[in-house]
């Protein structure tokens, strides 16, 4: 986050792009990041209108970033500017709420950063990207199962013939020993107290 | 775009018959995950016409491993080897970008002895990352003798950082709050000694490789990449500063002690080839490296007895909210997104790295038609990739 | 006419051939990778055992260092490479995360818990990444292992 008027940025947003909704929310502590909600169907024209406007304009998009808060799930777009007398930078966010199919349009036509920043969300989380060039996964195999970044994922059992968890080769019964031995010693301090 | 080895299109030979046909297509090679040049595991699908390359699509995830799930199951200060092994190349900054995030949330003190070791220790990963970088490139272009040189400099460096926090690679030495272990007088002499020897040897590479006429010739006018495609492609770091644009974090957003030191920013500024090209690139990381010694000798100046470790609580719990910390690492801004639910977790809830070879790479398909393959080999060599921190 | 003759048994004569002239294949993979190209330097030099002449392709090489992380991704190539490698052949695993997944056994979805599930392996070196001299220790412990080979018991004469 870096030089950027929170609420003049969203009242600039929503006097030009119609429907657009964008709300600030405003950090706890200010050494934390404020971010900036929109609508998921208006990103497309948020975006084009944050690259192409004259009082804030914004040059380059560095990172897309999802986050699955469990009832829903949050699209983080890092939007830069590169001007090395006026720098600003900050974060905004799209909200997802279907589980089983979730979409959100496309903003590689905007910034092309986006190409490969978008199938990695589409690899980890599942949300597929509306009029994208090229989706499919780009860090897992492509007949891969399932989204790992999910809080609810678990791993599928073997691929291609080899065991993602050989049960030979996973050591659990130390991690136990550990935590049992651990109980152990709570239980004879609280017997020898009382 | 026009390369200046574009010969047009082959002149269709008569054919007398009316049956015969020739058939042209395009050739695919897979230019596969195990290759000589040492980027590690990248597989790149290039679809050539003779010797002009038409179109390349890099296939990655060779080496995924897993960083982000692991991140949300451990604590804090544990996560810390793990982002060692993102960049392996230049372990400190990682560390160094991932630990500022958490004490912007924290709200620690960093002692001022302990960020002046962090930028000395900084400084001398430059240095050894961009050795690496030069050798391995000079490498990939057939030249075996700067790889050997660069190797043995790069052994100077890593015997200190051993001597300081134990491994020659993967340090887990910057730890929340300060630094782990402090560096003695010796050593900061042998620092010093060390960097007065760096700079005739940075003399001697420039006029051995590159002024060299062969290295100039398959560089020059090579992958061009213009600013404008920087900013569209996210492009940070050697890349954009190769391309005429005089953007550093340490100038332009300084963190930590940088806005006290004096040093400049090369950028590239076509005197071999045009800008923006595989030759700028090269030339503002090895002149890096002259900058980087100036850092470390101020620095050497300021150091002063003191702590190195500041009050950090035994058990780290975040409160609920959200960072995104950018710093100046070798290969280009590297970027940390940490999401912290409060409740009294003892995890963060989401780590994402923001890695500045994975945008690289997504440049790759940009700057590859119209060039030979061998020139495509330059280019990859050029963008510096480290696959541990494109697939994370 | 004594100085002109050696006495020796084909096996140990077979051996001191083998042993002394494996050249590797490059397969670095991740972190590993720079602790093998630091073996081969000047420094510490894996030359004077043999070990010089890295081969890229595998047609040509005998030992095949997998250094560095497998992913499942990864683990059908490393398998394709190893059978085009020609007898006899042997496999160092280097480093933690190919002995048995490393640092990245408990929540990896996408590694390889070790690279003995899809090749078998002859040599495991501990370390992440394990120093150079770990790395010769472990050519040499091959070396010892190859002395040890006899001619007609040999897996690769049974497979023939």
């Amino acid at each position: 986050m870096l030089n950027v008027d929170f609420n003049k940025l969203a009242s600039l947003i929503n006097a030009n792009v119609q429907g657009a909704n964008a709300t600030v929310n405003n950090a706890e502590d200010a050494k934390f990041d404020s971010s900036i909600t929109v609508e998921a169907s208006k990103i497309f024209a948020v975006c084009e209108f944050l690259k192409t406007n004259k009082e804030m304009p914004f040059n380059s998009l560095q990172c897309i970033s999802g986050v699955d808060w469990v009832e829903f799930m949050e699209v983080c777009y890092m939007v830069a500017h590169f001007d090395t007398t006026a720098p600003r930078e900050f974060i905004l966010k799209v909200k997802v709420t279907d589980r089983v199919a979730p979409t959100v349009d496309s903003v590689v036509k905007v910034w092309a950063a986006a190409n490969y920043q978008e199938r990695e969300v589409y690899d980890m989380f599942g949300i597929k990207f509306n009029n994208h060039p090229d989706m499919r996964r780009i860090l897992c195999p492509d007949d891969w199962q399932g989204w790992p970044l999910r809080k609810d994922y678990v791993a599928q059992k073997d691929y291609n013939g080899m065991a993602v968890y050989p049960d030979n080769k996973m050591n659990f019964e130390d991690r136990e020993f550990i935590v049992r031995q651990d109980m152990i010693k709570k239980a004879q301090l609280a017997a020898s107290s009382n | 775009m026009q390369s200046k080895w574009d010969i047009g299109e082959p002149e269709k030979p008569t054919i007398n018959s009316e049956t015969e046909q020739l058939k042209s297509e395009l050739l695919t090679l897979n230019m596969g995950p195990q290759h000589p040049a040492t980027h590690g595991v990248l597989r790149v699908e290039i679809w050539t016409d003779s010797e002009i390359v038409a179109h390349a699509i890099p296939h990655l995830g060779y080496l995924h491993r897993c960083m982000e799930k692991h991140a949300e199951n451990l604590d804090y200060r544990g996560i810390i080897p793990f982002v060692d092994r993102l960049d392996y190349l230049a372990s400190m900054s990682m560390e160094w970008g991932y630990v500022m995030a958490v004490e912007k949330m924290l709200g620690t003190e960093v002692p001022r002895r302990a960020e002046l070791l962090r930028i000395l220790t900084a400084e001398l990963q430059r240095i050894a990352s961009h050795l690496m970088a030069f050798g391995t490139y000079a490498l990939d272009l057939g030249a075996f003798t700067p790889f050997l040189y660069a190797f043995e400099e790069r052994e100077k460096i890593l015997r200190l950082f051993e001597e300081v926090s134990g491994a020659r690679l993967l340090y887990n030495y910057i730890w929340i709050g300060g630094v782990w272990n402090d560096w003695t007088d010796d050593q900061i002499a042998r620092v010093s000694s060390f960097v007065d020897v760096m700079e005739q040897e940075a003399k001697k590479y420039h006029e051995l490789v590159s002024l060299n006429k062969i290295f100039v010739e398959r560089t020059s006018n090579v992958g061009v990449l213009t600013v404008e495609d920087c900013f569209t492609y996210g492009a940070t770091g050697p890349v954009l500063r190769g391309s005429g644009y005089k953007w550093d974090l340490r100038k332009n957003k300084p963190y930590s002690l940088y806005s006290e030191l004096e040093f400049d920013v090369p950028v590239g500024d076509g005197e071999r080839g045009v800008v923006g090209d595989c030759w700028n690139r090269y030339i503002v990381r090895m002149r890096e490296v002259v900058e980087s010694i100036k850092i470390i000798r101020q620095v050497i100046d300021k150091l002063e007895p003191g702590p190195v470790m500041g009050k950090v609580p035994k058990i780290i719990k975040l409160p609920k909210g959200e960072v995104y910390v950018r710093s100046e690492a070798p290969r280009g801004e590297i970027g940390f997104h940490l999401v912290s639910e409060g409740n009294d977790s003892k995890t963060p809830y989401r780590l994402k790295v923001k890695s500045p070879c994975f945008t690289h790479t997504s440049m790759l398909p940009h700057m590859a038609p119209g060039q030979m393959v061998a020139d495509f080999v330059a280019s990859i060599g050029s963008i510096d990739i480290v696959l541990g921190e494109v697939d994370r | 006419m004594q100085d002109g003759v050696v006495l020796s048994t084909v096996d140990d004569f077979l051996n001191w051939g083998r042993k002394n002239s494996l050249w590797p294949m490059t397969f670095g993979l991740a972190c590993c990778a720079i602790e093998m190209m630091a073996t081969g330097m000047a420094k510490y030099d894996l030359e004077r055992f043999g070990c010089g002449a890295f081969m890229a392709t595998p047609r040509r090489a005998d030992l095949m260092i997998v250094a560095g992380t497998v992913t499942l991704k990864m683990a059908t190539r490393v398998k394709v490479l190893y059978e085009q490698m020609a007898e006899p052949k042997y496999v160092i695993s280097m480093g933690s995360c190919a002995n048995k997944g490393g640092p990245y056994w408990q929540h990896g979805y996408h590694v390889l818990k070790g690279v003995d599930e899809v090749v078998p392996v002859d040599v495991y070196v501990p370390g992440c990444p394990p120093r150079p001299e770990a790395l010769i220790e472990g050519v040499m412990t091959l070396q010892k292992k190859i002395a040890n080979e006899r001619l007609l018991r040999n897996k690769w004469v049974k497979h023939a």
